[in-house]
């Protein structure tokens, strides 16, 4: 049989292919520290990854031209090699792999999104690569035991719960019915827990507990429901989409609630693109630009909005900020570790106790930020229709007064 | 089923270069694992879209299948599954070395027979539909596979899934070579299953069913059984390789991983159609190229990946319809054993 031949052929041609492609760039190469990171730059999530790789790009520029990491006496500069995981976890479980064992990469930034960071960490795990991640807050990544997972943020059963807290007080204590529709994936999911713990807490009842699919388009039957059962707060959390998507019909359908409270507000940029339709949305928030935290390379919030919207002509929402923070946890880490053994780096970073523009950083065992608080801001217009994003809780930082409840759609 | 001297040495070829592969190419086991549980997908496909002529977008339904029970029986062998999943959990299991063998041994097998028996339950019903209406139905099953997983809380819902990490065994390199092995593994037990039931009368009646159904059946021959045995083997085997990719991947999402007919469901038709459907050589040809394409455009497109893979596609339709292995056919028939008479060849060209 002669078709056996081009079979070989063909094999001993892949066997080719394989054995010249193995390019081996070690992790420090030079006077360079290459990081790997997978990040979302097509897909579902592709507009957040793009926030998460601006704010990886803007603190490497950063970090190198004002004299870069020194390590051992030496100067190093930060280099990533990027790859795009297509907002799919298997994917991104494959390019760790591969930054890993083909590209040589031995310390890790995070993709966009707690499921791509949940399908990351056993990875990095195995291989000992200590990983910075800035976009996964699903509590369950904290509490598998990993050792050489940190994330700068807040986990996400923290995101709503004050918007809980703050109905409750505006109810002078007594509890409140609570609608709430959360996409169905791990960070959604993790906030809904929280909220539900916050439900318990403060002996408030949910009316309606929805699942929204995972390419969020349409909510409109979950706000029929809340136009019929009139709860005093709706909660929705789907990422950029899910916001979007929120506010759209909102004010198409003219749903009345006395308090909207969402996730990723900035990061859709509602305020730009729906105008006073989206006032009085109550976001939480990693951080804002008016927070009055400091470092040497971002000085404070308010220069690194400047500078990102010079460089990127977009405000930066708080998914590039904490992806900012990120290089800066692991520049300080290289330079307490002063070397780039894993576990030494890994020990470092454990140990990691500074402040940046983004906040403060502190990790607790399971790799969590526990010194950073979450923020709530409201969406504010003026008469001309130019719409902020102003701090209300917690009390510490708010720049502005909560307004509750929203007015009706027909007094607007 | 016999087996000629050339072929002999073709397969011993094959299998040791799967053998050696980890070790030639350490570093790519994990793609290497992949191409095994693709060709494995491909190959299967190709029973029914191939052999059968219905063009099945369902078997991503035991693919996913497969990888749910396989991490749910690793896991709750050892482990109360609810609260391994829960995503406020403060426990941490871990597996020992022997928990996580047997369990995967175990979670294999239920990941292979309980997809079997569903695919001949639901083949039972919707078997009956033909050409257009087999296909959107099929890719029903898919699309609410992935959705009902998504809100079964005991498996993760929303949250997903994590599966048991591999064990500290042996070396770093001891989980890569592990899962390749399995899959490879598992891709010999596909290629001889389905050679072997390439070469009965049970593949003569799968094209008597796609050449035309009604005249099969007025032949006597049941097609109905003949149309679910196959399905059901499809399905034997969509189950290992999804419960191997679970394991590999780590993590397990309902939309995203498992029931992924957006992307496996899809990619495992257009393998099929790649390296030339309705040929036993043509999916391993077809997912091969594929991956290896599949992985270069992402190496060397970033961002554009998709657009070299769509450019691909239509390449591939206008040029080789009919697949690799259908080209080659045309070009080289006598490498293929048929004898091409040059006069009536030519006959036939004046004719035209």
């Amino acid at each position: 049989m002669r078709l056996n031949k081009i079979i070989l052929s063909f094999i001993s041609a892949l066997a080719i292919l394989f054995s010249t492609s193995v390019v081996s760039l070690a992790k420090v190469v030079g006077d360079k520290i290459v990081l790997g990171a997978a990040i979302s730059l097509t897909g579902k999530y592709s507009s957040n990854g793009v926030h998460t790789q601006n704010g990886y790009n803007m603190a490497v520029d950063r970090i190198n031209s004002m004299g870069g990491v020194k390590v051992g006496g030496k100067t190093y500069k930060f280099d990533i090699i990027y790859y795009d995981d297509e907002s799919n976890p298997k994917r991104a479980a494959q390019l760790a792999e591969r930054l890993i064992s083909q590209d040589g990469v031995e310390f890790m930034l995070g993709p966009y999104s707690s499921g791509l960071t949940k399908a990351i960490a056993p990875v990095t795990e195995k291989y000992g690569v200590p990983m910075v991640e800035a976009n996964g807050a699903s509590r369950s990544l904290f509490t598998k035991g990993y050792k050489y997972l940190f994330a700068v943020l807040a986990p996400a059963n923290l995101y709503l719960d004050v918007a809980i807290d703050l109905a409750v007080e505006k109810n002078n204590g007594k509890g409140v019915s609570v609608a709430m529709a959360f996409e169905q994936d791990a960070f959604s999911q993790d906030v809904r827990l929280g909220v539900l713990d916050a439900i318990k807490r403060t002996g408030s009842k949910k009316v309606i507990d929805d699942k929204l699919p995972k390419e969020l388009n349409d909510m409109a039957a979950t706000l029929v429901k809340v136009k019929q059962m009139k709860p005093d707060v709706l909660v929705v959390s789907g990422h950029t989409k899910g916001a979007l998507t929120a506010i759209r019909q909102i004010s198409e359908m003219k749903v009345d609630v006395p308090m909207l409270a969402m996730t990723h507000c900035d990061a859709a940029k509602l305020s730009k693109q729906h105008g006073k339709n989206s006032q009085y949305a109550l976001c939480a928030s990693q951080w804002h630009k008016t927070l009055t935290y400091k470092d040497d390379f971002f000085k404070d919030g308010m220069t690194y909005d400047a500078d990102f919207t010079k460089e990127f002509g977009y405000a930066p929402p708080y998914q590039a900020a904490e992806s900012s923070a990120a290089l800066l946890v692991f520049k300080d880490a290289f330079e307490r570790a002063n070397s780039f053994d894993q576990k030494k780096v890994r020990d470092a970073l454990a140990a990691t106790n500074m402040q940046t523009f983004y906040g403060n950083i502190k990790f607790a065992e399971g790799g969590q930020n526990v010194d950073k608080p979450m923020v709530l801001f409201q969406v504010m217009c003026d008469d001309a229709g130019k719409c902020e994003n102003k701090v209300v809780a917690p009390t510490k930082w708010a720049s502005a007064k909560l307004i509750h409840p929203i007015p009706s759609w027909s007094k607007r | 089923m016999s087996i000629s001297k050339n072929n002999l040495i073709l397969y011993i070829g094959i299998l040791t270069f799967g053998i050696a592969a980890p070790f030639l190419f350490p570093a790519f086991k994990v793609q290497l694992s992949i191409l095994c549980v693709l060709i494995v997908l491909a190959t299967t496909w190709n029973i029914q879209g191939g052999e059968m002529g219905y063009n099945s977008f369902g078997n991503i339904l035991f693919y996913g299948l497969g990888m749910y029970l396989c991490a749910s029986v690793q896991v709750g062998m050892f482990f109360p599954l609810a609260e391994w999943t829960e995503s406020g959990g403060e426990k941490t299991f871990v597996h020992t070395p022997t928990q996580f063998f047997q369990g995967m041994a175990f979670g294999l097998l239920v990941a292979a027979f309980v997809p079997a028996i569903v695919a001949g339950l639901i083949g039972y019903s919707i078997l009956g539909l033909r050409g257009h209406y087999f296909a959107i139905c099929t890719l029903g099953l898919g699309v609410a596979a992935g959705e009902i997983s998504g809100g079964i809380e005991i498996i993760g819902a929303g949250q997903g899934f994590t599966t048991p990490p591999f064990p500290d065994v042996g070396s770093l390199d001891s989980r890569g070579e592990f899962f390749y092995f399995l899959s490879f593994f598992v891709l010999v037990l596909t290629f001889i299953t389905v050679r072997g039931i390439y070469s009965t009368r049970f593949k003569l009646i799968l094209n008597a069913i796609r050449d035309n159904e009604d005249k099969a059946e007025a032949m006597g021959i049941e097609t109905m059984k003949y149309k679910i045995v196959g399905w059901m083997i499809s399905a034997f085997f969509c189950g290992l390789a999804g419960g191997i990719m679970g394991g590999l991947v780590g993590y397990i999402d309902s939309t995203d991983v498992a029931f992924d007919g957006r992307e496996m469901g899809v990619f495992m038709v257009l393998m099929a159609i790649l390296g030339g459907k309705g040929t036993l050589w043509g999916p391993i040809i077809g997912a091969t190229v594929f991956h290896i394409f599949k992985e270069g455009f992402w190496t060397f497109f970033l961002g554009w990946q998709y657009v070299a893979l769509g450019v691909l596609i239509v390449v591939i339709v206008i040029y080789f319809p009919e697949g690799i292995m259908g080209w080659l056919r045309e070009k080289y028939p006598e490498r293929f054993g048929e004898v091409v008479d040059e006069k009536d060849r030519k006959a036939q060209v004046e004719l035209k």
